[in-house]
């Protein structure tokens, strides 16, 4: 017997006719009443799947897998343990620029003529020649994509043998301590990514028929909404749920086609990928311009990189807002003469007017867990690893 | 049994009526019909023990709730009672007070009544303004106080009784120059009460039954507030009882329906079943974090919510059969949990959700909070979930293991032994251990197919897990066959019904006529096993407010050295009148 809970009315009713011909006057109630419970809306159900043993072929459950964004391990540096890709040592920061620019040799200078002249520099930059010596990283080997197809000198191969690796971006700032590890960028923005929802961003591949080998998938690119899963010892688990944001993330959302060979996914260049940056409060927005991803899959996690030409100006804009001078002071990352040498390695999207290139080719070395991926007003994923 | 008389789901009812005169008239001929074969009515029976019992911690924070707002809502932590028969509800009834518990009692008035007069509360919460701040102010005091204080006491004061709260207020009014200071006092006093924390139930002759005796008005009030709402009566269960209508069948039957017609419904079946559940062992649930790191504080806490939801969905939103609350895949997700279950959380609150047909989740046992309740930190144990699914669900009793048992066997380090089955044969094995493992053993390596977190799994160390079993005779293959067995098992509403029985007259169903509970069970039957059917019988049965004077237990005091003379018997409690304001 299914009555409507709201019906209060019929659960009061005497339960027999025994209680005399009251319960007639109840008759039409019983009769007519609903008899259709109110039920909550169920979700529609998943299905199980088998997980593949370690090493096996799987497809994930409807051939759709997510993976969310949680840690950024570098701005594609490849860290050699005796520092070979930075021959002349790491560069001066703005401590050590202010000091050298301005000794303390008697002379009377005005805030003008100093502290506001650097600060200038931070915030209207040239691309005037460095007063400074700016140490590039440099070396055979990068991580990256090759991202035009050639293989120029000023390319890097990759440990696995790629040729052709665009990363200028490496050389930028291979050689500023702030973004190795050595500096503390790499920490705090993983907890930034981790911790800050702006900062959320989700991979879905669809039409997956094997994570080991497939040549023909779908991956989209949004932004979502939820918390990261986390572990009891500051990692993030997988299993964890994202809601796409199609509010305020629609201009997010892109897809591209791919192959997985090996267990690798890569990817046909994306138009363009968006990556939010929330550090201190400012937020920025990274433009990865013909994005390309290269990330190692497994059914609970990817690694890898997302590859592009980046825009500088707003890379710059990013660096200044999601970090404060103390970050930069303890860093060696002198944010006037960054600019310069971002300016003087962009290689890509030539600006139709000056010519200058806009952007420069980089890579997001970065970790992704796997997470059921929430679209609005669908039909919910299917279970994994099941 | 009207509807079912007539035959029919609700569409072909409806063809009836259409069928005009001659149908009326075969619907008043089947009702006196019905009358005529009314069942069995309820046996006589001894009553329940008129008991006097400790209020629950969440029994006096719904109160304090319902009299001044949610808002009122002190954090506390009441000691923790004795579970007796399976219930907490009966332990609250042999539950002692220690000095350390009067110390929180106090703290926690101090809260509420700190709370009540603070600057932002007191002008909604006090009826009244005084003359003055800083003074006593007689007529405020008492207009709030002889609202308040029948609520607290659960049942009508004297005006002298009220006029002696006044003056305590006016006086701590004066002393400390602060006329909410002084209510305050007050308040305070008042909940810290005997009257208020201890639910003395009291008895009187019975006079449509000569020589037998029933609850009084007030305590049948408290009785049935306590089972429908788990909070003490409110004021027109009160006004009821005051006017002697709770003592008539149909005054009776007006509040029960009322209440049980009442929001406030929820909270007594959340209770209640969060009592029989021994959910309050979520408290210490702890799992290895290195072994199940999906499971956190929030998955402990949302496991036993789900199951709570589930409940009250099955049995209160669809008044479905309480049997099919073992069988059924509708229960409600949560992003804590869907890792458990490695599905998809759709939002980031609570959201219903629905197991599709061929999942093994279906019904309570398959829950995170029966699997990961009943298991240790860092494994699972059929045998703990066997104990609980005969203990819990069934109202069986396992006995204790015997002193000597050798774990050593359990923890057998030989690699070679991969699963639970394999683990425990011995158990079956061994005439000493296989008596009670026997009734354990069976279904609880069926439920070996979730791991010690709750999550679902095919293998354990590589080899697939046999989930056979038998419960009670019948055979099964998987999880999902234990649940149907179990859904079956015809101890399931009879436990429910004991149990449900036994909360709400707090005393422990040993106390119980097995008469009445096998005619309260076959009217379970008969109305479909619609759980709010069941609560209504209860609170409307003779048995639950026809009392007899407990037997009291005789304590021997060390005898008086001095005289060394040997002291008389007295009894350990005193008649519950004694105490009553």
């Amino acid at each position: 017997m299914m009555n409507n809970v709201n019906d209060r009315q019929s659960r009061s009713v005497p339960k027999r006719a025994a209680l005399g011909l009251t319960a007639l006057a109840w008759l039409p109630l019983l009769l007519g009443g609903s008899v259709t419970a109110a039920e909550p809306a169920a979700a529609p159900a998943t299905k199980s799947a088998a997980k593949a043993a370690d090493g096996k072929d799987w497809a994930p459950p409807g051939g759709r897998i997510g993976y969310v964004l949680w840690d950024e391990v570098s701005w594609g540096l490849r860290e050699t343990p005796n520092k070979e890709e930075c021959p002349n040592g790491f560069n001066i920061g703005p401590r050590e620029q202010f000091a050298e620019e301005f000794p303390k040799d008697g002379k009377k200078r005005t805030l003008a003529e100093t502290q506001l002249k650097r600060e200038a520099a931070i915030w209207d930059p040239d691309t005037t020649p460095d007063e400074f010596p700016f140490h590039e990283a440099t070396g055979k080997y990068a991580i990256g994509v090759n991202l035009d197809g050639k293989d120029t000198p000023e390319d890097f191969e990759s440990d696995d043998g790629r040729k052709g690796i665009d990363n200028q971006l490496f050389r930028v700032v291979g050689c500023v301590r702030n973004y190795r590890k050595e500096g503390e960028l790499g920490i705090i923005t993983t907890k930034w990514r981790a911790q800050k929802p702006f900062n959320r961003v989700t991979f879905e591949l669809t039409g997956v028929d094997s994570l080991k080998n497939d040549p023909d998938v779908t991956v989209s690119y949004y932004r979502t909404l939820d918390t990261l899963l986390a572990g009891p010892t500051g990692n993030y688990l997988p299993g964890g749920s994202q809601r796409v944001d199609t509010r305020w993330g629609k201009r997010f959302i892109i897809s591209a086609k791919g192959r997985i060979v090996d267990g690798v996914l890569e990817t046909e260049p994306f138009k363009e990928i968006l990556v939010p940056e929330d550090g201190m409060g400012d937020p920025a927005i990274n433009i990865f311009r013909s994005a390309q991803l290269r990330l190692k899959l497994t059914p609970e996690s990817a690694e890898g990189v997302l590859a592009g030409f980046i825009d500088v100006e707003q890379w710059y804009y990013a660096m200044n807002t999601a970090w404060a001078t103390h970050h930069a002071a303890y860093g060696q990352a002198s944010a006037a003469s960054i600019y310069k040498a971002l300016r003087r390695l962009a290689d890509g999207y030539p600006d139709p007017k000056t010519g200058q290139n806009t952007a420069i080719s980089g890579a997001l070395d970065m970790k992704l867990t796997q997470v059921y991926v929430i679209h609005p007003e669908s039909a919910p994923p299917l279970s994994a690893a099941r | 049994m009207l509807q079912r008389l007539l035959g029919g789901g609700p569409q072909s009812r409806k063809k009836k009526v259409l069928l005009g005169g001659g149908a009326l008239a075969a619907v008043l001929l089947a009702a006196v019909v019905v009358g005529a074969m009314r069942g069995p009515a309820e046996p006589q029976s001894k009553g329940t023990p008129r008991s006097m019992r400790l209020l629950t911690q969440d029994q006096y924070l719904n109160t304090v709730a319902y009299v001044f707002g949610p808002n009122v809502q002190p954090t506390t932590r009441f000691a923790a009672l004795p579970r007796i028969d399976g219930l907490l509800a009966s332990g609250a009834a042999i539950a002692g007070l220690s000095d350390a518990q009067l110390e929180t009692y106090q703290k926690t008035a101090t809260k509420v009544a700190a709370q009540i007069v603070s600057e932002d509360s007191r002008p909604y919460l006090i009826p009244c303004e005084p003359a003055a701040t800083d003074a006593a102010d007689p007529q405020c005091a008492k207009e709030f106080l002889a609202q308040v204080a029948p609520l607290l006491y659960r049942r009508a004061l004297s005006e002298e009784q009220i006029d002696r709260f006044v003056a305590a207020a006016n006086q701590s009014a004066d002393a400390l120059h602060d006329f909410y200071q002084g209510l305050s006092v007050v308040v305070e006093g008042i909940l810290m009460s005997p009257n208020v924390l201890l639910v003395a139930e009291v008895s009187e002759p019975d006079p449509d039954h000569p020589g037998e005796t029933r609850l009084d008005s007030w305590s049948l009030a408290t009785r049935l507030s306590l089972f429908l709402w788990n909070a003490a009566p409110d004021a027109e269960l009160l006004a009821a009882a005051q006017s002697g209508a709770l003592q008539t069948k149909k005054g009776l039957a007006a509040q029960v329906d009322r209440m049980l017609a009442s929001p406030r419904l929820e909270t007594g079946v959340r209770a209640l079943f969060d009592d029989m559940f021994a959910f309050e062992d979520f408290n210490r649930l702890a799992k290895d974090n290195t072994i199940y790191p999906a499971f956190t504080g929030e998955t402990a806490v949302d496991a036993r919510e789900q199951t709570l939801r589930t409940v009250v969905d099955h049995l209160l939103v669809r008044r479905a059969d309480y049997r099919d609350l073992f069988t059924t895949r509708k229960t409600f997700m949560s992003p804590s949990l869907a890792p458990i279950y490695k599905v998809a959380a759709q939002g980031p609150g609570w959201t219903p959700y629905e197991f599709p047909a061929d999942d093994p989740h279906a019904g309570l046992l398959t829950h995170v909070s029966f699997e990961a309740l009943h298991s240790h930190p860092g494994r699972s144990s059929p045998t703990l979930r066997g104990k609980a699914l005969r203990e819990v669900m069934l109202c069986q009793t396992v006995p204790r293991p015997p002193a000597n048992v050798d774990f050593s066997k359990v923890q057998n380090p030989d690699g070679s032994v991969k699963t639970a089955r394999e683990r425990i044969d011995f158990h079956l094995q061994n005439p000493s251990c296989a008596g009670c493992h026997r009734i354990m053993d069976p279904m609880g390596l069926s439920m070996e197919a979730f791991d010690g977190a709750g999550t679902f799994r095919h293998e354990e160390n590589g080899v697939p897990i046999d989930t056979s079993g038998n419960l009670d005779g019948v055979e099964f293959t998987d999880i999902v066959g234990l649940a149907k067995a179990l859904r079956d098992n015809p101890q399931v509403p009879w436990c429910a019904v004991r149990r449900t029985f036994a909360y709400g007259t707090g005393t422990p169903a040993d106390s119980n006529d097995r008469r009445v509970l096998e005619y309260l069970s076959a009217e379970f039957a008969g109305q479909g096993y619609v759980f709010p059917e069941l609560l209504r019988d209860i609170a409307l049965s003779r048995a639950f407010r026809k009392v007899y004077e407990p037997h009291l237990r005789k304590t021997f005091p060390l005898p008086d050295l001095k005289s060394a003379e040997r002291p008389q018997q007295t009894a350990s409690a005193e008649p519950a009148s004694a105490i009553h304001p």
